[in-house]
């Protein structure tokens, strides 16, 4: 359906976006994995046509075998809604405080469907069910300010069902949220994609968070899209330098904090910092903070290798032989 | 055992809500609800909850920043909170805080070395403030010349290290740690954590250290501290809390912290 | 820092530069003194030695309208200093104890701005007598609830902020803190507000000089010389309208330059534009 070829979106200072190849399937459930600067929010924002006007864009992004690359507002008007839709990170400041709930999910059904109010409503009412809202009539009345986090969350993913999309793309929609709400509302995201036979890309720097609710995902750093697989395989067995780092890194809940002689443990760690945009390295953009490196890592960007029949990495060190 | 650095006493602390009616009253919100707890030097409390759950007003009160409603805090065996204006300034170097969020937490038209020292000019330190600023940012593992910079020209990981180096640099017996590793990179919070740990073993320091974070709780802390909706939940020693919780939303919190 | 300046600025700086440039150039050097009568040159029409021809008194009026900036200028420099030092202090005490000094200085703006600014200007000039002095000082008095509000509102805004609180941690007063880190911070809203309280200066002198509550003769400013002209209106309606444009184009040039410094500050609206 989505299909990526080569695409980059670059501006003056620097490559947000490098080579990304990527292709959605009805029904995929896909986990795009990064830090701040990785270019994952650059990403969905492409998959929705609304990338910065400043950015440059090349190679090709199609939806549903239409090249939409380049495609004016006026198309992309078309296939947002319908063919994809997105919800955000903040709940609060994504749902207009003056109308009520009812009016804004309503909206979109009458002015891409053109459904009359009633059948909207009829829609609306539904919808809040399919998501959760308990007694949807009377939250149709509410204004935002009166629902919880969850539930504006919840809302919002009405409102992004609305006219039946066959991609959700949800950009950390639970970062926002209590642990035991973000909890449901990824269960809930999962649900609806199986439901619906809907495809979900899950953008997050959250790794528990991508484990619960993907089968597949890519992991991002600087602009290039480093590793991609079985989300179960991938975090079990990361093959780049820089997915093993992160994975290293995160603390684990189960290991003690102190070791037999009572000395507190240290965690492993990425050294140095994400550069920013403009600093990135020619070559492999994890050159420089990796533990294992060639010397042309820093200056040639390095391929997808494939490391088993369903998985790659963009690692100069699966590749064997000097290019 | 040592005698506690910190001591809180059933805290206790309630907000007065606006008003939402003419013909109502306010109601109040209890924001946190009988809270004890003690700190020893060299040893860190993890206290875990999630948005409303109090342990921000805990820092805060910890902080002296606001007074409790009811209850006391015992800082090496005064209560903080009686103490007059001019003595509560003057004990404020021996306990300090990190925040949250690493482009907050310094003032942007300053020089990071003007806020380093700071807190030895409101003081009154004698001697090398220059010195010791240097000292405090090697210390944090940054070099000394980053003192002429203004923090718009650090990373947000470099930034919250200049906060710490800003906090130790009276050399505080406490550190007040508020979600100090939260806006961080998964990369960059574990070097930060490390920090914590070394300074921790090189001062002696106690560290209170508030996060939503479970698994980061468990990397860091000896006794761990569970709250909800204002109210502590379970406390013990982290291994015991993290291996048992007696409480469902322990259990919670484990699984959004995540083992996969 | 490369974005483009707002077009409101570049003509508000320009109209500024131009009208400080001549009241500057007044101090040392006018066509003519500005004082001088030459009856018998009354009225004359622009010519090479009278660029603006002559008033009824045979005065230059190309020089009188350029000692008159000058002393325009002056007045509400020192007001809008005055009144803004004033202002920006109690709001800034306000913010800093909070409670009932905050609730007391606030209420007492609420009744400065309750008052009609003019009218209170006049009367002040009407009791204590008319004299350039006592316009400076009532045109000062009403800056002050502006100024003590702006500051009160972009401070408290400040206090919120986490190196507010580190402060604290580190043992700083009120004061302190006052000092070293909310006004440097809020000193871009301020300067904002100074310029466009420097416009509504220049009109309230020129009202309070007109009803002849301001500069007194010799004294010259744009003010008195349009009331002077105001009684020739029929036979030489020239000399009104010089003095009403000089006012038009410092308002305009100040009330421009700080919405210009507005934008620039708050770079949400520049880019909304």
């Amino acid at each position: 359906m989505f299909e990526l070829d080569d695409f980059s979106v670059s501006f003056g200072s620097g490559t947000a976006l490098r080579y990304a190849n990527l292709e959605i399937r009805e029904g995929d459930r896909l986990g795009i994995v990064g830090e701040s600067g990785s270019g994952k929010t650059m990403l969905a924002l492409c998959l929705m046509g609304m990338a910065p006007d400043a950015a440059t864009i090349s190679g090709r992004l199609s939806i549903d075998g239409q090249d939409m690359t380049h495609a004016n507002e006026r198309l992309w008007q078309q296939m947002r809604a319908r063919r994809v839709a997105m919800i955000f990170q903040e709940p609060m400041t994504a749902l207009n405080p003056l109308r009520r709930i009812g009016d804004t999910v309503m909206e979109p059904l009458i002015v891409h469907d053109g459904l009359s109010r009633a059948q909207a409503r009829m829609r609306v009412l539904a919808l809040l069910e399919e998501v959760g809202i308990p007694d949807p009539p009377a939250r149709m009345r509410m204004f935002p300010h009166e629902l919880s986090g969850g539930q504006r969350q919840r809302v919002l993913i009405a409102l992004a069902l609305a006219c039946n999309p066959a991609l959700l793309i949800a950009d950390e929609p639970t970062t926002a949220l209590d642990a035991n709400v973000a909890l449901r509302i990824t269960d809930l995201l999962v649900r609806l994609a199986h439901e619906r036979g809907m495809a979900l890309v899950f953008i997050t720097h959250d790794l528990a968070a991508v484990a619960r609710t993907t089968e597949n995902i890519v992991v991002m750093y600087g602009g290039d899209m480093v590793e991609r697989g079985p989300t179960a395989q991938v975090l079990a067995n990361p093959a780049h330098p820089y997915t093993k780092g992160l994975l290293g890194a995160r603390p684990d809940p189960t290991a003690p904090a102190r070791d037999a002689n009572g000395k507190r443990r240290r965690l492993p760690t990425l050294p140095g910092t994400v550069p920013p945009l403009s600093a990135l390295p020619q070559g492999c953009r994890f050159s420089g903070r990796c533990a294992v490196e060639l010397d042309y890592c820093a200056t040639t960007r390095a391929p997808d290798h494939a490391v088993d029949a369903n998985r790659a990495a963009a690692c100069h060190l699966l590749g064997g032989v000097k290019p | 055992m040592t005698a506690p650095l910190l001591e809180a006493r059933n805290l206790t602390r309630r907000y007065k809500l606006p008003r939402t009616s003419l013909l109502h009253a306010a109601s109040i919100l209890t924001a946190v609800d009988n809270t004890s707890f003690t700190i020893r030097a060299g040893e860190t409390l993890g206290v875990v909850g999630e948005s409303g759950s109090g342990k921000s007003t805990v820092a805060r009160m910890v902080m002296a920043f606001e007074a409790p409603d009811a209850g006391e805090v015992l800082f090496q065996g005064q209560n903080l909170h009686s103490l007059s204006a001019a003595d509560l300034r003057v004990q404020r170097q021996k306990f300090q805080m990190v925040f949250q969020d690493p482009f907050g937490s310094l003032d942007p038209r300053r020089k990071v070395g003007w806020s380093i020292a700071e807190p030895m000019r409101a003081i009154g330190v004698d001697g090398d403030t220059a010195r010791r600023t240097s000292e405090a940012l090697e210390q944090v593992g940054l070099p000394a010349r980053d003192a002429d910079k203004y923090p718009h020209e650090f990373s947000g990981g470099q930034r919250q290290r200049i906060a710490i180096a800003r906090a130790i640099v009276t050399r505080p017996a406490l550190l007040v740690a508020d979600e100090a590793v939260s806006a961080l990179d998964v990369s960059v919070q574990a070097q930060i954590l490390n920090l914590l740990m070394d300074l921790q073993d090189d001062l002696g320091l106690g560290i209170l250290f508030i996060s939503h974070d479970l698994a980061v709780v468990a990397s860091i802390c000896d006794q761990i501290l569970v709250m909800q909706h204002g109210k502590p939940l379970e406390s013990g020693p982290a291994a015991q809390v993290l291996r048992s919780p007696a409480h469902g939303y322990t259990q919670t919190l484990l699984k959004a912290a995540g083992v996969f | 820092m490369n974005r483009r300046l707002p077009v409101n600025f570049i003509i508000g700086a320009v109209l500024v530069a131009l009208v400080v440039g001549t009241a500057a150039l007044s101090l040392v050097w006018t066509p003519h003194d500005a004082t001088q009568l030459t009856i018998s040159n009354k009225f004359a029409a622009p010519s090479s030695t009278h660029w603006l021809g002559t008033d009824q008194l045979g005065r230059d009026v190309l020089s009188q309208l350029m000692a008159g900036a000058r002393n325009s200028m002056a007045v509400a420099l020192v007001a809008v200093l005055l009144g803004g030092s004033v202002g920006v202090a109690l709001g800034l005490l306000a913010s800093a104890i909070g409670g009932w000094v905050e609730d007391g200085v606030m209420r007492l703006a609420d009744l400065g701005f309750a008052f009609p600014a003019l009218l209170f200007a006049i009367m002040l000039a009407a009791v204590f007598g008319p004299s350039l002095t006592n316009a400076v000082l009532a045109i000062a008095f009403i800056n002050i609830p502006v100024f003590a509000r702006v500051t009160r509102g972009a401070a408290n805004q400040v206090w919120t902020y986490d190196y507010v609180l580190a402060s604290r941690a580190a043992g700083l007063n009120r004061f302190a803190i006052s000092r070293d880190h909310i006004l440097p911070n809020i000193a871009a809203a301020i300067i904002v507000q100074a310029t466009i309280e420097f416009a509504v200066a220049i009109l309230a002198e020129a009202a309070l000089s007109y009803l002849g509550l301001g500069a007194q003769p010799p004294a010259s400013s744009w003010g008195r010389i349009l009331s002077e002209a105001q009684t020739l209106m029929y036979i030489a309606p020239q000399l009104a309208i010089y003095p009403g444009l000089c006012i038009v184009v410092a308002v305009v040039g100040f009330g421009l330059l700080g919405d210009g410094l507005r934008d620039m500050s708050d770079p949400r609206l520049s880019r909304e534009r």
